[in-house]
């Protein structure tokens, strides 16, 4: 039944679509046919030729509808009547080449910057990671905190639970580790390197280029020193040699056999945003050693990270459960311990890699869609403002039979291209603008590459952006296209010519849509200017330490020679005796940590003759292993007690200096202001060390954080063993204080660190100017961008008021003329002019300012030094939005003053 | 825009499609024949007949054939097709369903 039926119609759509010219001919043919019978017929009946063809046609009931009704059964006529309708509205916009323009490009505005942000929440937040299966990997964590990392005994107990999870993998830090230093060649070189466990492979989903990666059986405590090596690298450094593998390289002054190349995996490592900490995934590994971890192993410290993939059919929740019961077990095991004040918890892994950037990027795509809605609602203003003038066409249109659906249809089909053509320009100008932004700005985000070069166009953006520019087009189409259909017909055709006033339905239309721009003006300038708040606020933070002239060179120790403190101590020495004697250096520290590059270590705290708590580990403090002439290079005043000095070594009693929050916090009760000079603390299962001096606070984790009770120990007071694991888990780093410019000396002291270390490279040089420009550059992006879309918005809604009040003075051009032949001054009509332009104004300010009360707590997290709601911002933007309204009702106002009464009444 | 106000929505369909089973004819001549067949009580504008003729057409019911009409001119000739035949037969039995319910509801003798 259903196929016989298309057998006949098929023919007839494509025929009635694609002959369109002979069917119409046909219709008339066969109209025509009809009437001349039917004149005949009356002819017949004695009528005149005149009378029978009126008679004819009345009975025909019009003509045209009736063709047109015919027409509308082809069911064709719907895609007929929108490419004319689109024809039509081409050669309207040709025809108004101005309009067009100004249109396009607010719409190309609006809409690229759409495109912008939402290419970054694409790569960002949409995208899935880049492992097989990337929503069923779980990140195993410490309570809530990414940033803590899994010791070896917490990932053998988790290990166990194979029942809901498989590929468990260890693995330790790509950026904030040491890294090893590849040193058989003339070109010594810090390598990026992370130890890994066998089963990171399958989990990460590496695909091996040549030879394999580890076995289980290799990845144990004295297995072979075996290495794999990134696509990358191996192209890099040793031009794609296949012959590599199977022979040797020198790593940390160590033979490891080459057993396999790998393709470049999304690897993983946590870092630290304005948010906290995450984990991120932007950086290339170099090389893969085997972790080769003890499973009986009770070394409660290491800052590994881990990580499993779920068992199909397990849930995330069911995934918990058994996490939990590991934790109980590992508990039994090790009763009391670093663990205390954390429990074993899983998050999926993506999680841990942008959720805690989802909240800005959000915030920011709302913002950017204000300015969207604020193009679009200018676009629609200036659409009214030509429908007055078509008033008569559509009159005609609809006196010739085109429904009210149907000129709807049209007009939205005239519409549509503008903003077709604003998508298709928004693409291009938006990615343009954010590409320029990436390359040009440091931007702390996860996952968008070097430079924000994983930052791509691809097919969801594109598609994003053109329903974008469809959905917008229709919705805001459609206003303009039902205020004119509205039209009375009789009335529009009786009104004489051009100067037919508009409707009162359509002026009301545009005063509201100004209104609304304004109010989501005020709302994105509240938006702004409390980043901008954020900002100066972040600026002018005393940091606790002076960064100017500051220059910091990372050095890995992760080799067997320096295993010993005694070792590391003579290199601090020998490297501060040559550095410090080159002209210009005013002193050289070496710490393992930089304040605001956090990644700092925290270690329990128990204070000597307090009586203990039944948590022994209940005080915890962020440590932070410094040479003698820390202090001097980054200018943190001695409060109290002494600094350390280069006696305070391997043979001296163990000492510590700690900052003001711990004294304050750790002895509340001193009102001496003496404390806690000569108590006795011990940091994890070290022996005691006596506090030897209270220096300032220094905001290390963050500017905008409060800082945290902090001690420091002196870099050649560590026991060996820590040393060594400490070389193991984290770069030293040399930190110089210069005279002047400090990049200038850095060739110089690079040369100097290499001859006292025996050859050892330096890499990742970086002033303390650029570390707290980093600090900030996620803040420093919000804003920056913020700025822009406010902008953005202030322009438009200025357009659009401005826009509204000139096409109401020309409006009442003759009202304004009549005033003045009357008596009225210039002063009354700029009154009145910019009295109805303000009233618009404020109206949206005070919606506005409902709506910014409302909206800005939900960016309360990405604020810093200022109140979500703040009083003062809030009033200010409202102050400085009714200025630019004023501005903008002005200038039509002055134009009103200068009608000619004479000239406006002879109009009439 | 009067509509065929006269006739039961729908039964319009049903008459044309009638009408034209019985030989192939041309609008104009459909339009005579109408008022014909049914003695002048069920009225057919001529603005209405040519939308619903154009309707049968495209649902495949009937098909259009250009010939010389009666008086040697050029007009435009609707036939039943297969699938036509088949409509007609459906409709004409919907209709006879309907009108004896409605006859056999109007005959019922008040108490």
């Amino acid at each position: 039944m259903r196929l016989e039926h298309w057998f006949y119609t098929i023919p007839l759509r494509l025929r009635s679509l694609f002959r369109r010219r002979q069917v119409e001919a046909e219709l008339d043919e066969e109209l025509r046919y009809h009437l001349e019978r039917k004149i005949e017929e009356f002819d017949a009946r004695g009528l005149s030729r005149e009378e029978a063809r009126y008679a004819a046609f009345r009975a025909m009931d019009g003509l045209e509808q009736r063709k047109e009704e015919c027409r509308d059964k082809r069911r064709t006529n719907s895609i007929e009547n929108f490419f004319q309708d689109l024809r039509y509205g081409l050669r309207m916009l040709r025809k108004s080449p101005g309009f067009t323009a100004v249109a396009v490009l607010t719409l190309a505005l609006g809409i690229g910057a759409n495109t912008a942000i939402f290419t970054v929440v694409n790569a960002v937040l949409l995208r899935p990671l880049a492992y097989p299966e990337p929503d069923r990997i779980v990140n195993f964590m410490l309570g809530n905190h990414e940033i803590e990392g899994t010791s070896v005994p917490m990932f053998m107990f988790w290990r166990e639970q194979t029942e809901v999870l498989q590929d468990f993998a260890l693995y330790g830090e790509v950026v904030k580790g040491p890294g090893v230093n590849l040193t058989n060649t003339d070109r010594p070189e810090r390598l990026r390197s992370i130890p890994v466990s066998a089963d990171f492979f399958k989990l990460f989903g590496a695909s091996i280029e040549i030879g394999r990666t580890f076995t289980a059986q290799e990845d144990v405590p004295g297995g072979p020193r075996l290495a794999v090596l990134s696509d990358g690298f191996w192209r890099r450094r040793f031009g794609a040699d296949r012959t590599l593998v199977g022979k040797s390289i020198l790593l940390g002054g160590e033979p490891y056999v080459v057993i396999g190349i790998v393709c470049d995996i999304e690897p993983i490592h946590s870092a630290w945003n304005a948010q906290g900490p995450s984990l991120r995934t932007d950086t290339p590994a170099d090389v893969w050693l085997p972790v080769q971890a003890d499973p009986n192993s009770a070394d409660q410290g290491g800052n590994y990270r881990s990580a499993a993939r779920l068992k199909p059919g397990v849930t995330l929740e069911m995934a918990k459960a058994r996490t939990k019961l590991a934790e109980a077990r590992f508990r039994q095991k090790f009763p009391g311990g670093k663990l205390s004040s954390f429990s074993f918890n899983l998050e999926p892994l993506s999680e841990a890699v942008v959720g805690n950037v989802r909240l800005g990027l959000l915030v920011l795509m709302g913002a950017v869609s204000f300015v969207l809605l604020i193009a679009c609602a200018n676009v629609a203003n200036l659409q009214l403002a030509r429908a007055t003038g078509r008033r008569r066409e559509m009159a005609i249109r609809a006196a010739l039979g085109a429904g009210r659906r149907r000129i709807v249809f049209q007009l939205l089909t005239e519409t549509l291209p503008l903003w077709l053509a604003g998508g298709a320009l928004g693409i291009g100008f938006g990615y343009s603008v954010l590409r320029a932004l990436l390359a040009s700005s440091s931007v702390n985000l996860p996952r968008i590459g070097a430079q924000g070069s994983a930052v791509t166009l691809d097919s969801r953006v594109i598609i994003f952006t053109m329903l974008t520019a469809t959905f917008t087009g229709i919705l805001f189409g459609l206003i303009p296209a039902f205020s004119a259909s509205h039209d009375d017909v009789s009335a529009a055709l009786k009104e004489n010519g051009t100067r037919s006033g508009s409707g009162l339905g359509q002026s009301k239309t545009r005063a509201i849509l100004v209104v609304i721009e304004m109010a989501l003006t005020l709302v994105l300038l509240a938006g702004a200017a409390l980043l901008m708040r954020t900002f100066v606020a972040l600026r002018t933070v005393d940091p606790g330490f002076e960064a100017h002239n500051v220059l910091t060179f990372e050095m890995s120790l992760n080799q067997a020679r320096f295993d010993q403190t005694v070792a590391v101590a003579r290199l601090l020495r020998d490297a501060q005796r040559r550095v410090e004697g080159i002209p210009g250096v005013e002193a050289l520290a070496a710490t393992r940590s930089l304040p605001l590059d956090p990644n700092p270590d925290y270690a329990p705290v128990i204070i000597e003759g307090r009586p203990p708590t039944k948590d022994r580990y209940q005080d915890w403090a962020a440590s932070r292993d410094v040479s003698a002439p820390y202090f001097e290079v980054f200018r943190v005043p001695l409060l109290r007690g002494r600094l350390f000095t280069e006696r305070d070594d391997e043979r001296a009693p163990r000492v510590v200096v700690i900052n003001e929050t711990m004294a304050k916090a750790f002895w509340p009760t001193d009102s001496l202001g003496r404390a806690p000079l000569g108590e006795r603390i011990t940091l994890y299962e070290e022996p005691p060390r006596e506090i030897i001096g209270v220096v300032a606070d220094v905001r290390d984790a963050e500017l905008g954080s409060k800082p945290e009770p902090m001690v420091y120990v002196p870099v050649g007071q560590r026991l060996d063993a820590d040393n060594a694991e400490d070389n193991k888990e984290s770069s030293m780093i040399w930190v110089v204080r210069t005279k002047s410019e400090p990049y200038s000396l850095s060739d110089g002291i690079q040369r100097e660190l290499r001859i006292a270390s025996g050859g050892l490279p330096v890499s990742h040089i970086r002033s303390m100017d650029q570390v707290r420009m980093e600090a900030t550059a996620s803040s420093n992006f919000n804003m920056m961008l913020f700025n822009i879309f406010a902008g953005i918005a202030v322009l438009l809604a200025a357009i659009g008021i401005y826009g509204v009040m000139a096409y109401a003075v020309q409006q009442r051009t003759q009202e304004i003329g009549v005033r003045m032949a009357l008596g009225a001054s210039p002063r009354d009509v700029i009154r009145m002019v910019v009295r109805r332009g303000m009233r618009l104004a404020l109206m949206g300010v005070l919606i506005g300012l409902v709506g910014a009360w409302a909206l800005t707590p939900l960016m309360a997290s990405l604020l810093y030094g200022v109140k979500a709601s703040d009083p003062v911002v809030l009033t200010s933007v409202a102050v400085l939005l009714s200025a630019v309204a004023l501005v903008a009702s002005l200038i039509p106002a002055r134009r009103a003053t200068r009608v000619d009464p004479v000239l406006a009444l002879r109009l009439e | 825009m009067s509509k065929p106000s006269d006739l039961v929505q729908g039964t319009l369909d049903l008459l044309l499609l009638k009408i034209l089973a019985l030989e192939p004819l041309n609008g104009f001549a459909i339009s005579l024949r109408l008022k014909q067949v049914s003695s002048d009580v069920l009225q057919v504008s001529d603005g209405s007949l040519y939308p619903a003729l154009h309707k049968l057409e495209q649902e495949g019911w009937i098909a259009a054939e250009w010939k010389l009409s009666e008086n040697n001119r050029r007009a435009k000739f609707y036939l039943l097709t297969r699938l036509g035949r088949k409509q007609l037969a459906k409709e004409a039995a919907n209709w006879t369903r309907l009108s004896d319910a409605i006859s056999h509801v109007v005959r019922i003798e008040e108490a």
